[in-house]
């Protein structure tokens, strides 16, 4: 069980390291998929198997897809050409590794592993549903309300005047791409970044 | 689960099965007559079932079946089920009743519509009567509510049915929004309610003070959905529906529903005389005030629809004197006169193709039902002793004889003869008299028209006699007598029709100057709003206006100046880039994080 | 495998999802950052109800649900962008510049 969650462990960090370090979107989105997987297999090990399952359901299946689709949509400037990737590197660098050293500083010194092993009956999926629709039951409510506005405004944002949707969007952005790469008569360059953007 | 509470649930049920098969299956709506079979199925179910507990029901027996709803901490909040009872029958059995005839009449008035909006069209009637049943038979204030929110949305879809044409879709939106303005209060006193007792019993005990209260608000909600003044103005709008929705909902059924509500919580407004005072009071008002529009309206379904307010008016203000079964006596007839009369309108508009009285004339002769039984429900409606109208309306007078003075007794009295005298002039202009152009080509409608219409004739002449058995079950005393109040308004209904017939009887030419006494009468009640609101409002905001522009705009203007002036120093803070704004939060929570431990 | 590791992992997570959220330029790659750090939090939600028991699974289900709410209208956000500047570089938009 340790080695599982060390290698669950390294898989997640080495993946989240990926999402933020490449410079490749579906790449990253692909990393990102990855340590969505590994937090599932920790998420499993904690005996959290409803979580788990969720986990990969919504964001391996969901948020991943919703994240392609979205690198797609928006590619036309994504990869090789694309301007510095990067604004003030050092400066995140330097805070990123500052709030790390303080949260595990914090934690260390909280001595949280003392004491007895948990007594108390781990979580089953269905006290899990108990706890949901009965003691939580506004904050369930309340969640659904968020999600309907959250869809009505992602619809609302991303609707465009002329009535056009994203996929018809996606087929112009595409047609775009081919037409600008063939009247500049740059046909070797265009199949290139054609050929990239299929490996992409 | 009893028999009868069984067939109280069928009767809610078979409508919402119905309107769920249309709203999955919308080949069967868009198909248009197959839904409106199956709608007219429901409604007929419904009525049947209605109809079997009025015949099984026993004086003074009260059964209900709940189950629980929002469970909350292992503990319900509210529960839904079916509540059977005297009010809960009658009520069914008008509300069906009338709903099914409407509907009947329906399939002949809406043969116009394309196919997908006739079923669009059942599909809502079907969802209005689940919902006006859900209300109808609630064991408790929280379904009350639910259905009552039901009612006032398919209200709201069926005054917008033809959405395409502007008015209507402006009418629906006023009609919503004056209505969820009034809803506000039933809100609020289910919240005081929870509050107080843990519960949305109408049967509660309360203190004076909460009991006010409650029934306060509970009668806010009231004047918006049974259009009392001052929040009546969205019913003459919400004409802009088909007839047969103005007949069903806009007169018989939906609106009497806040009337239903003071019935049904009738213990509640016992333990609080102050609100039944108001209710007196607003109820007697909005009767004469409505009255006295309904003379001048030039539109036969405005007429009505003022009509409607004025008795909504009756039946509050009987609520407001203490009895409950006056008002819901009077609920009753009202349901079947009223529905018929509007179906008598939507009879003849459908024949001559306009609302406007000034098209019509001449049509006893050429729609001779129709004018027998719109006639007829007019007479119920002024009041004509022997008719259903009479024996309500005197028993509401009745019971406010010697109440604040006699002054409401006085107001209802004056209306009674408003109303003989409104309802003459409608059928003198739409049946009397030479016919217009429009009203040449005119003939009698098909027989899924006038059937609903015979029908509903029977009621509204009889029901009157079902009084003594409906006072029986209510618990209440019901008897007439030869007393003073039968005698005047006898008079008076008979008077008003007569001086109607003196008045706008004689010939096309003559009665000119009359016409013009009532126009005035009518723009004189328009003067007196136009000038509250040019004087007094206006007058206001002048007042307003110039404190607004001079002390609070110069205490602005100060405040701006300075903010402009401290606002430039510091905007070079803000770079306008997303990373910076990032940099600051991820920052800004770091310095928290180490307060944290540092401290 | 203790409650010390495990909030060391997601302490780690997040702070990659922090150094992400303020380098990358491309919307979509912040969005992904931020998807990091929320997925960090909910990692230390179920352990603390792991080993020290309270309702954490339902904060994490609720989380989630925020979550994905999060990324709808981030990527709708992202569509706008895109529309506007013909780019999903974030600081495209710097209107906001005093």
């Amino acid at each position: 069980m340790n080695a599982l969650f060390v290698l669950a462990a390294l898989v997640t960090a080495f993946a989240a390291v990926l999402v933020v370090a490449g410079k490749n979107l579906v790449r990253a989105v692909m990393a990102l998929a990855l340590a969505l997987l590994g937090t599932a297999v920790v998420y499993a090990l904690l005996d959290a198997s409803f979580l788990a399952g969720v986990q990969v359901l919504t964001y391996v299946g969901g948020v991943v897809t919703l994240m392609i689709f979205g690198v797609m949509v928006t590619r036309r400037h994504e990869g090789a050409n694309a301007p510095a990737e990067r604004v003030h590197g050092f400066r995140g660098l330097v805070i990123a590794a500052g709030l790390f050293a303080l949260l595990a500083w914090a934690v260390m010194e909280s001595d949280l592993d003392r004491g007895a092993p948990p007594i108390f009956a781990p979580e089953t999926t269905r006290s899990l549903a108990r706890s949901l629709l009965d003691e939580h039951l506004i904050a369930f409510e309340v969640v659904s309300l968020l999600l309907l506005a959250a869809i009505l405004g992602a619809v609302v944002l991303a609707r465009r005047r002329d009535g056009r949707d994203a996929g018809s969007e996606l087929l112009a952005a595409a047609t775009r791409e081919a037409v600008e790469s063939q009247t500049q008569g740059e046909p070797v360059e265009a199949a290139g970044s054609a050929r990239g953007g299929a490996a992409r | 689960m009893s028999t009868l509470q069984s067939w109280a649930a069928l009767a809610v049920l078979a409508p919402l099965a119905a309107a769920l098969l249309c709203v999955v299956l919308p080949p069967l709506r868009k198909a248009g007559k197959p839904a409106a079979a199956l709608c007219l199925l429901s409604s007929l179910v419904s009525a049947g079932s209605a109809l079997y507990l009025l015949t099984q029901h026993e004086t003074g027996s009260v059964s209900r079946t709940t189950i629980p709803w929002i469970v909350f901490g292992g503990k319900a909040i509210a529960s839904i089920g079916v509540h059977v009872d005297a009010t809960s029958v009658v009520m069914l059995v008008v509300v069906t009743m009338v709903a099914l005839c409407v509907q009947i009449f329906s399939t002949a008035y809406m043969h116009d519509e394309k196919p997908s909006s006739y079923g669009r069209y059942f599909t809502l009637h079907a969802l209005f009567l689940f919902s006006m049943n859900t209300l109808v038979v609630a064991p408790n204030l929280m379904q009350l509510f639910a259905g009552w929110e039901l009612v006032g949305l398919t209200s709201y879809l069926l005054i917008g049915f033809w959405f395409q044409k502007p008015s209507a879709a402006k009418a629906s939106v006023k009609a919503f929004w004056m209505t969820k303005l009034a809803d506000m209060g039933f809100v609020f006193a289910l919240l005081v309610l929870f509050v107080a007792t843990r519960g949305f019993e109408w049967s509660a005990r309360l203190s004076t003070e909460t009991a006010t209260l409650v029934t306060a608000l509970l009668f806010l909600a009231v004047v918006g959905k049974s259009a009392q003044f001052p929040l009546h103005v969205w019913l003459p709008d919400a004409m802009e529906g088909p007839t047969p929705v103005s007949a069903l909902l806009h007169a018989a059924t939906m609106v009497a529903a806040g009337v239903f509500l003071i019935v049904r919580a009738d213990p509640l407004f016992a333990q609080a005389p102050a609100t039944r005072d108001v209710m007196l009071w607003i109820g007697s008002g909005t009767a004469l005030f409505a009255a006295c529009l309904a003379l001048v309206q030039t539109d036969i379904k405005k007429v009505l629809a003022y009509s409607t307010c004025s008795q909504l008016g009756y039946m509050v203000a009987a609520l407001g004197a203490g009895s409950a079964f006056a008002g819901f006596f009077h609920l009753g007839t009202h349901a079947f006169f009223k529905a018929l009369l509007f179906l008598g309108a939507g009879s003849v508009i459908h024949a001559v193709h306009s609302n406007e009285l000034a098209d019509m004339g001449g049509l006893r002769k050429k729609m001779p039902w129709t004018a027998l039984t719109f006639g007829l429900g007019a007479l119920s409606l002024a009041g004509v002793p022997g008719l259903a109208g009479f024996f309500s309306k005197d028993h509401v007078l009745s019971e406010l004889e010697g109440r604040a003075g006699w002054i409401p007794w006085a107001l209802l009295m004056l209306t009674s003869f408003l109303t003989a005298f409104y309802m003459g002039r409608v059928l003198i202009k739409a049946f009397g008299g030479a016919p217009s152009a429009k009203a040449h080509h005119a003939h009698e409608s098909g027989g899924a028209m006038l059937l609903p219409l015979f029908v509903l004739a029977v009621p509204a002449v009889g029901a009157g006699f079902f009084g003594g058995k409906l006072a029986e079950w209510s618990g209440a005393e019901y008897h007439l007598h030869l007393g003073l109040t039968p005698i005047v308004a006898s008079c008076l209904a008979l008077g008003g029709i007569f001086a109607a017939l003196a008045v706008f009887g004689r010939g096309k030419t003559a009665p000119f100057t009359s016409v013009l006494e009532g126009l005035d009468r009518a723009s004189a009640v328009d003067r007196t709003w136009a000038g509250l609101y040019r004087h007094v409002l206006l007058g206001v905001s002048a007042v307003m206006g110039f404190i607004d522009r001079y002390v609070v705009d110069g205490l602005m203007n100060a405040i701006g100046y300075s903010t402009i002036e401290s606002g430039a120093s510091v905007r070079r803070l803000q770079t306008g880039r997303i990373h910076d704004y990032a940099m600051a939060v991820v920052v800004g929570a770091l310095l928290i994080v180490l307060w944290g431990v540092l401290r | 495998m203790t409650l010390t590791h495990c909030l060391l992992l997601a302490s780690f997570l997040f702070c990659v999802g922090v150094y992400g959220l303020l380098t990358r330029r491309q919307a979509v790659a912040v969005l992904l950052s931020l998807e990091l750090m929320m997925n960090a939090a909910n990692l230390a939600f179920a352990s603390f109800a792991h080993f020290k028991g309270g309702p954490g699974q339902v904060f994490v289900i609720f989380a989630l649900a925020i979550t994905v709410a999060e990324v709808a209208i981030g990527l709708a956000l992202v569509m706008l962008l895109y529309r506007r500047y013909d780019d999903t570089a974030l600081d495209r938009a710097s209107e906001a510049k005093g």
